[in-house]
């Protein structure tokens, strides 16, 4: 079992704009709703964390939810089931806020994440709704088109050229 | 034999009816010019039952109405129905001064009855018409038939379109060969040769008893007598009992290859058992394919919460921590020793980077050395270096540590040409699901295995009555020599005394004729068949315009020893005329035979055929016409306008008369104008086949009727 040491976000909420509840009920498999094809998500964290994803990628600001009326996801004890979240999670929070202590502050770190994850959903909407197919393929297909895009020119290739020169 | 007029009296739709036909031998064409319900079928009706009586009638005149469907029962309760037809009728003659010569005799025929009497039955009077008056000739029905034309014949020259399909077209090959066999017999004469033959063997039987009588030897006489009428009773059986068998087999040979045929065609549609032993496999494994889909689809949905994607997603963010860490790391500030993975090197023989750790090499134990000191190290380590350093060594979320198969991207291509495939997969099946259904559905209740199984008991049949067929012949041989041998003996006993030589003698004339008849029946069949086979088919090519050696695709028709009407393909091959050819091509084949038949048996007679040109194209129409107006000696058609239009000019320099008919009861809504009569009847004008008066005019012109037809 993953203990707090792993997980520091055990006694914390996965949160998102009260918006944003339908989107979480309509494309994440429950026990009514189980077409992969209409419902892509397995479980709720899994869109909110694709939000996160994708508003880091996109360079996105984190919303700030204290401004407004948000609906409880999940409990952060979430992550005990898979961990590498959690510590993605940090790193994400060491590259947005530019310092490594950030690690020891969970609260602050979540704010980010569930920041992050609030401005990213919308746009996971969008790539599940755009296109004819179902949404799985909708979302598949952009995610795909945006992940070749960018790792094959810019992000991945100045990751690579940056290293190669030592440069940070 | 030629018909001159006929007139009708209160026939159901013919109250008060003349018809005058053509009797010049120019124009030998009569046509009716007639619609659909206006009494065309009820004048070939009529005719039939003048000459033959109920008998002659659909269902042999039972619930057949023969008065006017509105009669007026206030005009009396009595309703007299009669029909006249008079006739000529060619007689061969010799003449006191030993010429001979043909002599054309005039004659009226009358039938009548009268409805609502005690009896509703029918009397027949025929007259011949000389210069002094008309002579009654009695009784009628037996002049009709010895003289005139024999029952079974009305069908040959009393014509309905679609009933003379019959020849080509009845429920089984038995029933057509019957239908034909019996119009040949009767035209040609051979059934009345038949006859003769009968009563000649009835004679002979009665000499040969005769010839127990006689005193001298009778002993021996009596024995011989009696064992020859013995012997000629059980050849007849033989005959009888060979003829039958022969028929059988021949029907049997015939349905064998359409039976063949039938279990082609169910074989091309497939084994019902391997059908839908083959939906069943098909359904089960669409039914895999579908769970196999599901769970492909369950892992492509499992892509969204695999590590993958977010890392692929963070890449950018991701580098950026991780080149902090690094720098940490190489600043010595990460004791990274601390993690399980470290510890474990120290337990193998080589360094995460590569290098031996071999402790009996002074690298290798300098190196251990180190590990163990940066273990001790890391016990010092704080908080933050502890988080930080397990973050360092998260390698699975190391941008740069991933292989190329591990990006999100490369997953989905995998799951995505999987689920395409699967997905092609299941389509296919579906598909073939669906054929299997048809198929199986199409095939509807044939059974291979019945077929084959019906198959088999025909075959069976076959072979039966084939042992049989032998047998009899076998026995005949025997019996025939027996025959032979016994009349020889009788022959000999008869010579010896006055009565014997007497019935000898008559029995040897008795056997002289009937070898003669035997002769005389086998020429005809053989040669007169011939030559209605061989005129059938010139008169059914032509007709249809099909020239062999153009390569028509129907090459010949012939009639068969068996009476049977074949018809060939390209290379010989066998056409069913009752299923592979079309309609046209049915009608012509049926007019063909007829007219041959009529030609070669040199019966005259007329031809009435009733829309005979129904079905054709304008060319086959116009073929048809044409050739049966040449080969009949009279010719009365009943034709609709449609079957008229295109052949006009045909009809104005063959027809030597033209009549319309019109049905009064098509007012208002087929005739323009009010018919002069109130009753529902049959009305004849004098127009044309190009002509319209105010009786007959209709508000549909023949132009609109052709194309509906079509």
């Amino acid at each position: 079992m993953v203990h707090q040491d792993s997980n520091p976000f055990v006694n914390m909420q996965l949160i998102a704009p009260s918006t944003q509840r339908d989107a979480y009920n309509v494309y994440c498999q429950t026990a009514e709703r189980t077409t992969p094809n209409q419902s892509p998500f397995p479980r709720k964290v899994d869109l909110w964390f694709t939000g996160l994803s994708l508003a880091a990628r996109k360079d996105l600001k984190p919303v700030d939810l204290k401004k407004q009326e948000t609906v409880d996801i999940i409990s952060g004890a979430i992550f005990n089931t898979d961990g590498w979240q959690a510590q993605a999670i940090m790193l994400v929070a060491i590259a947005i806020d530019g310092n490594l202590e950030i690690v020891l502050e969970p609260r602050r770190m979540m704010d980010i994440a569930n920041g992050l994850a609030a401005a990213g959903v919308p746009y996971v909407v969008e790539m599940l709704r755009e296109g004819n197919q179902p949404p799985i393929w909708n979302l598949s297909d952009a995610l795909d088109d945006l992940l070749h895009s960018e790792s094959s020119t810019e992000g991945f290739l100045v990751e690579k050229l940056s290293e190669a020169l030592g440069v940070s | 034999m030629k018909l001159i007029r006929a007139e009708f009296k209160n026939f159901r739709l013919l109250r008060d009816l003349r018809l005058d036909f053509s009797t010049d031998s120019e124009k030998k064409l009569t046509v009716i010019r007639a619609e659909n319900d206006t009494g065309k079928t009820t004048i070939l009706n009529a005719l039939q039952w003048t000459f033959y009586g109920n008998a002659a009638l659909p269902g042999k005149g039972k619930g057949y109405r023969l008065h006017p469907i509105d009669w007026d029962m206030s005009k009396g309760s009595k309703i007299p129905i009669s029909v006249q037809v008079d006739f000529e009728k060619e007689t061969f003659q010799l003449s006191r001064n030993g010429n001979s010569g043909e002599t054309t005799s005039r004659y009226r025929i009358i039938r009548e009855t009268t409805l609502g009497g005690t009896k509703p039955t029918s009397e027949v009077k025929l007259f011949k018409i000389t210069d002094i008056g008309a002579e009654p000739i009695d009784p009628p029905d037996a002049w009709i038939r010895n003289e005139l034309l024999r029952f079974e014949l009305r069908e040959v020259f009393f014509t309905d379109g679609d009933r003379a399909l019959s020849f080509i077209e009845a429920e089984s090959l038995t029933d057509k060969r019957e239908q034909v066999e019996k119009a040949i017999r009767s035209l040609l004469g051979i059934e009345a040769i038949e006859a003769a033959l009968k009563h000649l063997k009835g004679t002979t039987s009665k000499l040969n008893k005769d010839a127990k009588n006689v005193d001298s030897d009778k002993t021996d006489l009596t024995e011989v007598a009696t064992e020859l009428e013995q012997l000629d009773k059980e050849i007849q059986d033989l005959e009888k009992k060979r003829d039958d068998a022969k028929l059988q087999f021949d029907e049997l040979t015939r349905k064998l290859p359409e039976i063949d045929k039938d279990i082609e065609a169910a074989l091309l549609k497939g084994n019902r058992e391997d059908l839908e032993r083959e939906l069943k496999q098909t359904a089960s494994e669409l039914k895999r394919i579908e769970e196999l889909e599901a769970n492909i689809e369950k892992a492509h949905s499992q892509l969204f919460r695999n590590l993958s994607l977010s890392r692929d997603l963070l890449t950018p963010l991701l580098a950026k921590s991780f080149r902090e860490l690094d720098a940490l790391q190489a600043e010595g500030k990460l004791p990274s020793v601390t993690i399980p993975s470290l510890e474990e090197r120290l337990m193998g023989s080589t360094c995460i980077c590569g290098e031996s750790l071999d402790e009996h090499s002074n690298d290798g134990k300098r190196r251990r050395e180190h590990i163990r000191h940066l273990i001790e190290e890391s016990r010092k380590a704080d908080e933050l270096q502890r988080r930080l350093t397990d973050l360092y060594y998260r390698l699975d979320l190391k941008p740069n540590k991933v292989n190329a198969n591990e990006h999100w991207v490369a997953e989905y291509a995998e799951i995505s040409n999987r689920r395409d495939g699967t997905e092609r997969q299941r389509k296919a099946l579906e598909a073939r699901c669906r054929a299997l259904e048809v198929k199986l559905e199409d095939m509807g209740d044939i059974d291979i295995q019945e077929l084959h199984s019906h198959k088999k008991q025909c075959i069976e049949r076959q072979t039966h009555f084939n042992n049989i067929l032998r047998e009899c012949e076998v026995n005949l041989q025997v019996l025939q020599e027996k025959h032979r041998s016994l009349t020889a003996t009788l022959n000999n006993l008869m010579t010896k005394q006055k009565k014997g030589k007497h019935i000898l003698a008559r029995l040897n004339v008795a056997r002289d004729v009937e070898q003669v008849l035997r002769n005389s029946c086998d020429r005809i069949t053989d040669e007169e068949l011939d030559k209605v086979s061989t005129l059938m088919n010139a008169i059914f090519l032509e007709m249809i315009g099909a020239d062999p050696e153009q390569g028509a695709i129907i090459q010949k028709a012939e009639i068969s020893k068996e009476f049977d009407i074949l018809v060939y393909g390209p290379n010989n091959a066998s056409l069913n005329p009752d299923k592979e050819l079309n309609g046209a091509s049915r009608r012509a084949l049926t007019l063909a035979f007829i007219l041959a038949l009529t030609k070669v048996s040199e019966v005259k007679a007329p031809n009435i055929i009733d829309t005979p040109l129904g079905m054709m194209d304008s060319y086959v129409r116009r073929s048809v016409l044409k050739t049966t107006i040449r080969e009949s000696s009279q010719l009365i058609l009943f034709l609709t306008r449609a079957e008229i239009t295109g052949c006009e000019d045909i009809l104005d320099t063959e027809a030597g008369r033209v009549i319309t008919l019109t049905n009064s009861a098509h007012y208002p809504k087929i005739l323009v104008n009010k018919p002069p009569v109130e009753a529902h009847q049959t009305l004849r004008c004098e127009c044309n086949h190009r002509q319209e008066c105010d009786l007959c005019k209709r508000r549909i012109d023949v132009v609109a009727e052709t194309a509906l037809d079509s």
